[in-house]
């Protein structure tokens, strides 16, 4: 008897704070279909979901940041495997290197952030060398890569962040893969690429999948960067809920609500879409 | 294994290495830029006005460092705990629910921190916790979790629990097998565990701004404001304070690690 109330009782802090986040997203939701008691609002509808569904800017802003943490996690995921696969296979799995491919890990956001407006703002250091190279001439002549529609900053900033993240995340598994499978491949005949493309990658592929849907829901829900790099129009989606949320008319509370309730949508999507994906590259494994 | 050596490599892998150095020292130029007018490469005027002007300050610098710190401490601290008590819950029983437990420690990855925060806040307001170093703690902590249990997890499942059945057989009582045998061996993963809280805790804005309320000061909060209004040599010092710290506590968990191992090393072997 005893026993069986273990494992109940080592989770009962996991449980309090599994409790905490539930309420969190269900007073969201709640008030997303319009029910907050304070303000007399007691009749639940999904008049909040439509309106917010139907207006241009709200659209623009869903595409742009799907656009962005789509562009950021795709783009970190395939340039982080490369350069892991390069690093594999130069052999520095360890030491040094993988010390400096660490340190984006622990850098804030908001510090990378700074570094971006460091380097890319129109008064940035890129653009001085390129005054310097008499390329341009004025300021006004190096393009917008921050506040930028194209979200060319945001991106850019989480690509700094990400890449070394994904290489972190998969060298280990990488590195142990190609040692034993890879070369067994190799001594048969394999050439290294073929190694790496038929043998080592689609065993690393569940882990990869792993951290481009970590960085993908991430890159979705994220404010710091969006709101210090991005554009004024179109806002990404958790700047435009944030703005609905701070409204003192409380009554926009809702539609900010709605616009969060979008954002758990699609990263539940995301996350049923990364089960299929692992089953069927699990399932193909196997076979 | 033999290997030629790359040139395409070692080139692919040096302009990765700048990339990742270059920005840093962006910052380090900044910490003492007074002026550094277009299309100048280097700045026209250093000097330690900016540094002074935080430095006059101490006290409320130290107050800073020792909030943040005493925030994103705690916060792994109890992560690792927690983490540590999840994974042995899931690794090492079967129960009722299990799949259920399983998939709650890990909705924090799979839904945006941005939408907790704005539906939790009234709840931390009801509770008295908004705008306390308790409820950042705790929002903090919630973030953090799901890192520290996977890590857990992954470090429970490898370390299995045949050496703590073996204690077991030979007469140590249920607390002290964990205590004497299994703690010691998780060790390692638990500093890495905590390493990994602490950062996202050190690092988050959004979340400390909400339930902190302004009261609540961390680096990010401080630091935010300055680079909005262009005060980017003060935005700078904030961020080099930042990364130092996040780099001592780092070494000395490495240091912990070190010696622990190797402590162990001559114990047993």
């Amino acid at each position: 008897m005893k026993k069986k109330m273990t494992p109940y009782i080592l989770l009962v802090p996991q449980l309090i704070l599994g409790v905490v986040f539930i309420i969190g997203l269900g007073t969201g939701i709640i008030q997303s279909l319009g029910v907050i008691p304070a303000f007399g609002l007691t009749e639940p509808t999904l008049k909040y979901y439509k309106e917010v569904l139907t207006r241009p800017d709200l659209l623009q802003s869903l595409k742009y940041s799907l656009y962005i943490a789509f562009m950021s996690a795709f783009l970190a995921t395939v340039t982080g495997t490369f350069l892991c696969a390069v690093l594999v296979s130069a052999g520095k799995v360890r030491g040094i290197i993988m010390r400096i491919v660490q340190i984006p890990i622990i850098v804030p956001h908001v510090v990378v952030a700074l570094f971006i407006v460091n380097i890319l703002s129109q008064n940035g250091i890129l653009a001085r060398i390129l005054a310097n190279a008499g390329l341009i001439t004025d300021q006004q002549q190096f393009p917008m890569l921050i506040y930028d529609r194209y979200g060319l900053g945001v991106i850019l900033a989480y690509l700094w962040k990400e890449i070394p993240f994904i290489i972190y995340f998969v060298i280990a598994l990488m590195a142990n893969i190609n040692g034993s499978l890879g070369e067994a491949a190799t001594n048969l005949g394999a050439n290294k690429l073929q190694a790496f493309m038929n043998v080592t990658l689609p065993l690393c592929m569940n882990t990869v999948l792993s951290g481009f849907l970590i960085i993908f829901v991430f890159a979705l829900g994220a404010y710091e960067l969006p709101f210090i790099l991005g554009a004024t129009t179109p806002k990404a989606l958790p700047v435009l809920a944030y703005l609905e949320y701070t409204k003192p008319d409380l009554r926009a509370r809702p539609y900010a609500m709605a616009i969060n309730g979008i954002l758990i949508v699609i990263s539940l999507i995301a996350a049923v879409l990364y089960y299929i994906l692992l089953r069927r590259s699990t399932k193909k494994l196997a076979g | 294994m033999k290997r030629k050596k790359n040139i395409w490599e070692g080139l692919i892998i040096g302009i990765f290495i700048f990339l990742v150095i270059v920005p840093i020292l962006t910052i380090l130029v900044w910490v003492g830029t007074e002026r550094w007018a277009w299309p100048s490469l280097i700045p026209q005027k250093f000097s330690m006005r900016a540094v002074n002007g935080i430095l006059r300050n101490r006290q409320q610098l130290v107050r800073l460092c020792m909030s943040s710190l005493f925030i994103s401490a705690s916060v792994a601290f109890l992560s690792v705990v927690i983490g540590t008590m999840t994974a042995r819950a899931l690794e090492c029983y079967d129960f009722f629910g299990k799949r259920l437990f399983s998939f709650m420690s890990m909705l924090p990855f799979l839904v945006p921190g941005t939408v907790f925060a704005m539906g939790v806040q009234i709840t931390f307001i009801k509770c008295g916790l908004s705008g306390t170093v308790q409820g950042v703690i705790i929002v903090h902590l919630i973030c953090s979790l799901p890192y520290a249990v996977t890590l857990m997890q992954d470090g429970t499942r490898a370390m299995g629990v045949k050496l703590e059945e073996q204690a077991r057989v030979l007469g140590a009582g249920a607390l002290q097998a964990f205590f004497k045998v299994t703690l010691p061996n998780l060790f390692p993963v638990m500093l890495s565990a905590f390493s990994m809280a602490f950062v996202v805790s050190f690092s988050q804005y959004f979340l400390t701004l909400m339930i902190g309320g302004g009261n609540v000061k961390t680096f990010a909060i401080v630091m935010v404001p300055y680079l909005g209004s262009g005060e980017r040599n003060f935005a700078s010092i904030y961020s080099v304070i930042f990364l130092v710290i996040m780099l001592l506590v780092f070494g000395i968990l490495e240091w912990i690690v070190g010696r622990f191992t190797k402590a162990q090393e001559v114990e047993y072997y």
